[in-house]
């Protein structure tokens, strides 16, 4: 019974952690890929910073990040927040800076303002983009959960699973490998169902071809 | 109403159009043919105002003409629809900015709709009109606005002859209805003499303008009738003296 009331608890800590990370790498990344998107002089700002940070891997910053904001949750929050924001960011500049300038030029003719421009033309043409690099990043940002969780923490599926090993009990270490991929697999069809409905206009190649 | 006068635009060391001159009356129908490459996609640009890097002048009821405006509207080579709206949607976004009540605007589109033929494909996206529909979506959204001059680019350059005459004829109740002045480039002799009162000829390397030619025949026009034969007969010359259009040399095999 003991088990079962801790199990519950170790997923929701891990998928809080995922839950708070996502949204704030995402919501970062979406918001200042716009703003180098949108002006070059924030481009020049930024770039040379992210690209900075870009080369250190996530797994590597979680050790100095820990000794600043301890064990718990708000480290491993912005570790993964960062390894989302990065893809994200990169991705969601480098997509504006390949809408068709055609649409540019339409926009023009119709005396559409900057907000205007953004909602109705730069934000539908880049959504596909954003929205793979989201499932992407969603990921690999889960398995960077496990990882920080198995190296610096008290709770969570990673924590679970680490300790299963050294412990050599293998039964709860096999269930906690279900549990994560499951997690994943869910996390994934989330966002899989958000894309269809957010691309709903599309048409592409639907992969079937005879 | 609409003057263009000396105008030049070079890219580099390309002149794409060379001292170009022309008008365009209240209401008037005028038609731009010539070569592919003479500069005809450049001069609308200009008067669009999406390109204002060149010398001369153009001005709209004698205000020189600076940056896009919605009293100029554009009918681009291709529908250029955007893919994520509907075609309601596509309409509408040309009325974003327009000092209208929700409702007027509402009619608005409804009756531009009407007036192409599109009703019942309100939420269709773009993915699913034909060619034809799409450029004639194209239309309704350049004309939403009310415009007082359209610039039409090739609309219907890539439709197959039956929907182009068609479409033809509906561009002829569309100008008769809306009285709005036209300028339309194509590279097809029988449309323009079939839709314009006049017919401006231009050239390639470096564009320019070559003739100017009025056409009083009354609308509608007879395809078949011997004036509209004499008319095209003039334009192909008009045409032909431009070296770009040479009739082919014969040559004989034997
Ligand atoms: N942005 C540009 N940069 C450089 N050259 C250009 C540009 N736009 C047009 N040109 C050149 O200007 C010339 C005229 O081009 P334009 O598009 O006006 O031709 P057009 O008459 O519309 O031809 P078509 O009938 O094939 O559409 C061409 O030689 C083209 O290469
Ligand atoms: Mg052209």
């Amino acid at each position: 019974m003991l088990f079962k009331q801790d199990l519950l608890w170790d997923i929701w800590a891990s998928v809080f952690i995922i839950g708070q990370a996502f949204v704030y790498g995402a919501l970062l990344g979406v918001g200042l890929g716009f703003a180098a998107g949108l002006s070059h002089r924030v481009e020049l700002l930024f770039s040379g910073t992210i690209n900075t940070i870009r080369h250190i891997p996530s797994v590597a910053w979680i050790p100095l990040v820990v000794v600043w904001l301890g064990l718990g949750a708000p480290a491993k929050i912005v570790v993964i927040a960062k390894s989302i924001f990065i893809p994200v960011f990169l991705n969601t500049l480098q997509a504006i800076r390949g809408v068709d300038h055609n649409f540019i030029e339409l926009a023009q003719a119709l005396k559409l303002s900057k907000r205007q421009l953004i909602r109705r033309v730069i934000l539908p043409a880049i959504l596909p983009v954003i929205m793979v690099t989201l499932r992407y990043s969603a990921g690999l940002a889960w398995a960077l959960v496990v990882i920080a969780e198995g190296i610096s923490g008290l709770e969570g599926m990673g924590f679970l699973i680490f300790r299963a090993q050294n412990l050599l009990m293998t039964d709860q270490l096999l269930v906690c490998m279900v549990l994560i991929g499951v997690i994943g697999y869910a996390l994934d069809r989330l966002l899989y169902m958000a894309q269809r409905r957010l691309l709903r206009w599309q048409r592409g190649f639907g992969g079937s071809y005879a | 109403m609409l003057e263009v006068r000396g105008a030049t635009r070079r890219f580099g060391n390309l002149v794409a159009l060379q001292d170009a001159t022309l008008s365009v009356d209240e209401g008037e129908f005028v038609t731009i043919v010539g070569a592919s490459g003479c500069g005809k996609t450049t001069l609308l640009r200009l008067i669009a105002g999406l390109d204002q890097d060149y010398t001369g002048e153009i001005t709209l009821r004698g205000q020189r003409i600076v940056g896009t405006s919605l009293e100029r509207g554009i009918v681009f080579q291709e529908p250029r629809l955007l893919p994520w709206l509907t075609l309601w949607d596509n309409i509408a976004i040309a009325l974003d900015n327009a000092p209208l009540s929700t409702a007027a605007k509402k009619d608005a589109i409804t009756a531009q709709i009407a007036l192409v033929g599109l009703t019942g494909f309100e939420k269709a996206y773009p993915a699913a009109l034909s060619g034809g529909m799409a450029q004639r979506a194209a239309i309704a959204r350049a004309l939403v606005g009310h415009p007082s001059i359209l610039l039409l680019d090739e609309p219907l350059g890539a439709l197959d002859a039956i929907t182009r005459m068609r479409l033809q004829e509906e561009l002829l109740r569309i100008w008769r209805h809306e009285r709005v002045s036209m300028i339309l480039v194509t590279h097809d002799v029988e449309e323009a003499v079939f839709l314009s009162q006049k017919i401006v000829v231009m050239d390639s390397s470096p564009g320019h303008v070559t003739a100017n030619i009025a056409l009083d025949l009354p609308f509608p026009r007879d395809r078949s009738s011997a004036e509209f034969g004499a008319f095209k007969r003039q334009i192909f010359d008009a045409l032909h003296d431009n070296a770009a259009v040479k009739p082919p040399e014969i040559e004989y095999l034997i």
